[in-house]
C-alpha cells in the first residue's frame, strides 16, 4: 500500500501543479491580449498620420516590458516543475522493483517451440474464459493450428455460465438432467439445487403479481425465515457449484491452469526477489543453482498444492527417483540415502525409536 | 503487498516516460513560442525608440504581438492539457492498483472480488506478452473485451508496430523520425540506432548501384559519428570499392537482406529500454516462478503412471508440464501429505496408513472405504484387494 500511495502523493502533486499553471497561464495570457488589443484600438483611432506622443511611447514601453516579463515567467514556471515530474519517477523506482526478471531464466521460453507452447496453453485459458474471439484471433496472429476438440466442451460449458448469468436456469437444467448418472456417481447436489433454485423462481413470479397483497402484511415475505432463500447469493453459489461439478465431471482442473499458475507466481516472485537480495548481500549466490530446485519454500496456501511431497526428515531433502521414501520395520519413514547413512553392517537403529533393524526390512512406500 | 511493489514496476513506469516525454516537448513549445513572442517585443520597442512613429506601423507590429501572444496561449493551453492526460494516465493505474490493496484489507468476504482482480491481471500480462511478440489484433480483443485499455501499453507498441513494419519493408523514414523524436533520450541511452539505419540506407544506395549518392550519403550522415565509430565507417565505406555480389568476408555479411531483421530487433529492444521495459516480459516471468513453484519432482508430475497426476494441478497439464521440464522444482523442507482418495492432509486427525503393497492413504478414507465392501480395501492405484487389518500404521515426522 505505502509504494502505491507514495507514487499517488507525488502524481497529485503534478496533477495539481499542472491544474494551476493551466489555470493561471490561460487567464494571464488573455489579460495580456485584452490589454494589447485595447491600446491598439485606441492608437487605431487616432487619425491617419498621428505621430505618437511621448506619453502612448512611455505606455507601449511599460507594456511590451510587461509582455516581456510575464513570457518568460510562464516559461520558468513550467520549467520549474521539472523536479515535480521527475520526482515521480523517482518514487516509482524507489517503490517498485525494476529488475523483476532477476530470479528468472531469460533462455527457458525464448525457443519457438516453447513459443508455441505458451500460445496453445493461452488458446485454451482463454477458451476456458469464453473468449473465443480472442482465441481466435490470436490462432490467426500466431499462426497456431485449431485444435476442435480442446473448445468444444468449454463451449457449452461458458454458455450454460452466461445463460446463469442472466438468471437463465434452462441450459443449466438440461445439461443437469442429461448428466444425471453422473452427476449422481459424483454425489453432487447440483441437480437438486438447481430444481430448488426454479422453484424459488417460479414462486417469485408469483409472488411479484401479489407484491400489491404484500404490502399490508405486517412481516412481508422479506423478513421471514425464508428470506435467505430469495438472496441473490444462491445465483452465486450456484454458479460456482456448477463451474465446480460441471469441471469435475469432464475432469478438467476447476480453476483455469494458466491463472491458477501466474497466480502462483505473483506469489512466488516477492519471495524469490528477497532470497536473491539477501544472498546478494552475503555474497552466496554461488549457492542459486537455478537448475534443478527453488532455494526456498514458497508458501502456497491450503489449496495451491495437488500432491503430497515427502522431505526426508534425517537428510531434509525432497524424495527423488533415486531416493524414496522408505519405511522402516517400527513404522518411522525416512529416505534411502539416509537409510544408508545409517547402517552399521548389516543393522541399523531406527533413529526416531530404540527398535533395531535390519535394512533390508525397510521397504519402499508410494505416497 | 509485496506482488505489487515486485511486478507493477513497467504498469507505472511507461506512462510515466509518456509523461516525462510530453514535459520535455510542452517546454520546448513554450521556450519557442515566447522567444517568437519577445522577438515581436524587440521590433516594437526599436520602433518607437525612433523619432516619430507613425500610429499606422505600430498597430500593425501590435496585431503580430497579439497573434503571436495567442499563438503561444493556443499552444500553452494544448500542451498542458497533454500532459494532464498523461498524469491521469498514471493515476488511473495507481488506483487500479490500489484496489488491490483495499481488496485485501477488506477481509475474507471479498475472495470473489479479488479473484476478479487477479484474472485482470492475468489479463493485462497476456496482453502485454502479445504486444511484445506482435500478436497486435490478439492484443487489441482481448484488451477492449476485458476493458483494460487504459491499464495496458498498447499505445506504444502500436507506433513500435508502424516503425517495425516499414522496417521489415526496407524503408528507415519511420524509424528514423522516431530517432529523431527521442532523439535526447537515445543519446543518453548510448543508442546506435540512427548510426545503424545510416549504414543501412548506405549499404541500400551500393545495392542499386548509386554510388556516387552513397559518397554524397556518407558525406552528409558519417562525420556526426565519427568519433565513436571510426572503425566502422572505414570498412563501410570500403564497400565503394566492391561489386554487390562479392564473396569477401566482411563485405558480403553487409549486404545480407537479414541485416533488416536485425535492425527490427534492434528497434524493439530499443524501444523497450527507451520506456524501460524489462527485456522479458512479467507474462513469461510470472510463469516460469508459478511453474516452479508448483512443480514436483518425483514421482507426480512427471510420472509415466498417469494416476499419479492430479487433474487439477496446473504442471499436470501436458502443455505446461512440457514447459515446466527445464524449471527447478520447489523447494520443500518438511513433508506435505495428502491422501490420494480424498485429497484431505494427512494429520494426527487423519493418520497415514500403507497397505501391504506399500501404497500410502488416510486413515479416515480406507475406514470408509473398509465400512462401505465388508472389510476390504481396494487399492485404487493397483486395484490389489486386501482386508482392512493388513493395514499398517506409518509415521512421518
Amino acid at each position: 500500500m505505502d509504494a502505491c500511495l507514495a507514487v499517488e502523493k507525488e502524481i497529485d502533486r503534478v496533477l495539481s501543479k499542472f491544474g494551476d499553471i493551466n489555470e493561471n497561464t490561460g487567464r494571464i495570457l488573455a489579460d495580456l491580449i485584452a490589454h494589447i488589443e485595447s491600446l491598439k484600438t485606441e492608437i487605431e483611432n487616432a487619425p491617419e498620420d498621428h505621430t505618437l506622443t511621448n506619453v502612448q511611447i512611455d505606455i507601449l514601453k511599460q507594456c511590451m516590458g510587461k509582455v516581456r516579463e510575464t513570457v518568460s515567467r510562464l516559461t520558468t514556471d513550467h520549467r520549474d516543475l521539472h523536479s515535480t515530474v521527475s520526482k515521480v519517477g523517482k518514487a516509482i523506482d524507489r517503490n517498485f522493483v525494476a529488475d523483476f526478471a532477476a530470479t528468472s531464466r531469460e533462455d527457458v521460453f525464448a525457443s519457438s517451440e516453447k513459443i508455441n507452447l505458451i500460445n496453445k496453453v493461452i488458446c485454451q485459458h482463454l477458451y476456458r474464459q469464453g473468449m473465443q474471439d480472442v482465441a481466435d484471433a490470436l490462432m490467426a496472429d500466431a499462426d497456431i493450428a485449431p485444435e476442435i476438440h480442446n473448445k468444444e466442451p468449454f463451449t457449452e460449458l461458458n454458455h450454460i455460465l452466461d445463460s446463469l448469468k442472466n438468471k437463465d436456469l434452462e441450459p443449466a437444467l438440461a445439461w443437469a438432467t442429461a448428466h444425471h448418472a453422473s452427476l449422481e456417481a459424483q454425489n453432487s447436489s447440483l441437480e437438486f439445487k438447481l430444481h430448488r433454485l426454479k422453484f424459488i423462481e417460479l414462486l417469485r413470479q408469483d409472488i411479484q403479481t401479489l407484491m400489491g397483497m404484500l404490502l399490508y402484511v405486517p412481516n412481508g415475505i422479506g423478513s421471514s425465515p425464508y428470506s435467505c432463500l430469495l438472496d441473490s447469493e444462491m445465483w452465486l453459489e450456484i454458479y460456482e457449484l456448477f463451474t465446480h461439478d460441471a469441471c469435475q465431471l469432464l475432469g478438467v482442473s476447476v480453476n483455469s491452469p494458466l491463472g491458477t499458475c501466474i497466480n502462483a507466481g505473483c506469489t512466488a516472485i516477492p519471495a524469490l526477489l528477497n532470497i536473491k537480495q539477501v544472498m546478494m548481500q552475503r555474497q552466496v549466490t554461488g549457492i542459486w543453482n537455478g537448475k534443478d530446485e527453488l532455494p526456498i519454500e514458497i508458501d502456497m496456501g491450503s489449496d495451491g498444492r495437488y500432491h503430497s511431497m515427502f522431505a526426508c526428515p534425517i537428510l531434509r531433502q525432497q524424495s527423488t527417483q533415486n531416493n524414496p521414501p522408505m519405511r522402516l520395520i517400527c513404522g518411522h519413514v525416512i529416505s534411502r540415502d539416509a537409510l544408508n547413512k545409517l547402517c552399521n553392517g548389516n543393522k541399523m537403529k531406527c533413529p526416531y525409536c530404540p527398535i533395531e533393524q535390519s535394512p533390508s526390512d525397510a521397504r519402499l512406500i508410494y505416497f | 503487498m509485496a506482488d505489487l511493489k515486485s511486478l507493477e514496476h513497467p504498469t507505472l513506469k511507461v506512462p510515466y516516460e509518456i509523461l516525462n516525454k510530453k514535459y520535455r516537448t510542452a517546454q520546448k513549445t513554450f521556450d519557442r513560442e515566447a522567444s517568437h513572442v519577445t522577438q515581436a517585443a524587440d521590433k516594437i520597442e526599436e520602433t518607437i525608440s525612433s523619432s516619430n512613429v507613425k500610429a499606422r506601423d505600430i498597430t500593425s507590429l501590435l496585431g503580430g504581438m497579439v497573434e503571436k501572444l495567442q499563438v503561444l496561449k493556443r499552444k500553452a493551453e494544448e500542451s498542458i492539457s497533454e500532459e494532464l492526460a498523461a498524469s491521469n494516465v498514471c493515476k488511473r493505474r495507481l488506483e487500479h492498483l490500489k484496489e488491490r490493496e483495499t481488496l485485501t484489507a477488506s477481509g475474507a468476504l471479498s475472495q470473489g472480488a479479488v479473484n476478479q482482480w487477479r484474472r485482470k491481471r492475468l489479463d493485462r500480462m497476456v496482453v502485454e506478452y502479445f504486444l511484445r511478440n506482435g500478436y497486435y489484433n490478439a492484443a487489441i480483443t482481448l484488451a477492449e473485451k476485458s476493458d483494460i485499455k487504459d491499464l495496458t501499453n498498447i499505445d506504444i507498441f502500436l507506433t513500435s508496430r508502424e516503425v517495425e513494419k516499414s522496417l521489415s519493408n526496407h524503408e528507415t523514414a519511420k524509424c528514423l523520425l522516431w530517432c529523431y523524436d527521442n532523439k535526447s533520450k537515445l543519446r543518453k541511452l548510448k543508442s546506435n540506432m540512427e548510426f545503424n539505419l545510416r549504414i543501412q540506407e548506405f549499404v541500400e544506395l551500393i545495392r542499386s548501384d548509386r554510388r556516387m549518392d552513397a559518397i554524397k550519403h556518407a558525406r552528409k550522415h558519417f562525420p556526426s559519428f565519427e568519433k565513436e565509430h571510426l572503425n566502422t565507417i572505414q570498412q563501410v565505406m570500403a564497400l565503394l570499392a566492391f561489386p554487390v555480389n562479392t564473396e569477401i568476408v566482411p563485405y558480403k555479411a553487409l549486404l545480407d537482406e537479414t541485416r533488416w531483421d536485425i535492425l527490427i530487433e534492434e528497434f524493439r529492444q530499443e524501444n523497450y529500454r527507451l520506456f524501460q521495459l524489462a527485456e522479458q516480459s512479467v507474462f513469461t516471468v510470472a510463469l516460469q516462478a508459478g511453474l516452479s513453484a508448483l512443480k514436483t519432482p518425483y514421482p507426480f508430475c512427471y510420472s509415466e503412471n498417469s494416476e499419479n497426476k492430479n487433474p487439477s494441478c496446473p504442471v499436470c497439464q501436458p502443455c505446461l508440464n512440457q514447459l515446466a521440464e527445464p524449471l527447478p522444482f520447489a523447494h520443500c523442507s518438511q513433508s506435505r501429505l495428502y491422501c490420494h482418495i480424498s485429497g484431505l492432509p494427512l494429520n494426527e486427525n487423519n493418520l497415514p496408513m500403507m497397505l501391504p503393497n506399500g501404497y500410502i492413504y488416510g486413515e479416515q478414507a480406507l475406514e470408509q472405504m473398509a465400512k462401505d465392501n465388508n472389510g476390504q480395501i481396494i487399492c485404487p492405484k493397483t486395484k490389489e484387494i486386501f482386508p482392512f487389518k493388513k493395514v499398517e500404521k506409518v509415521y512421518v515426522m
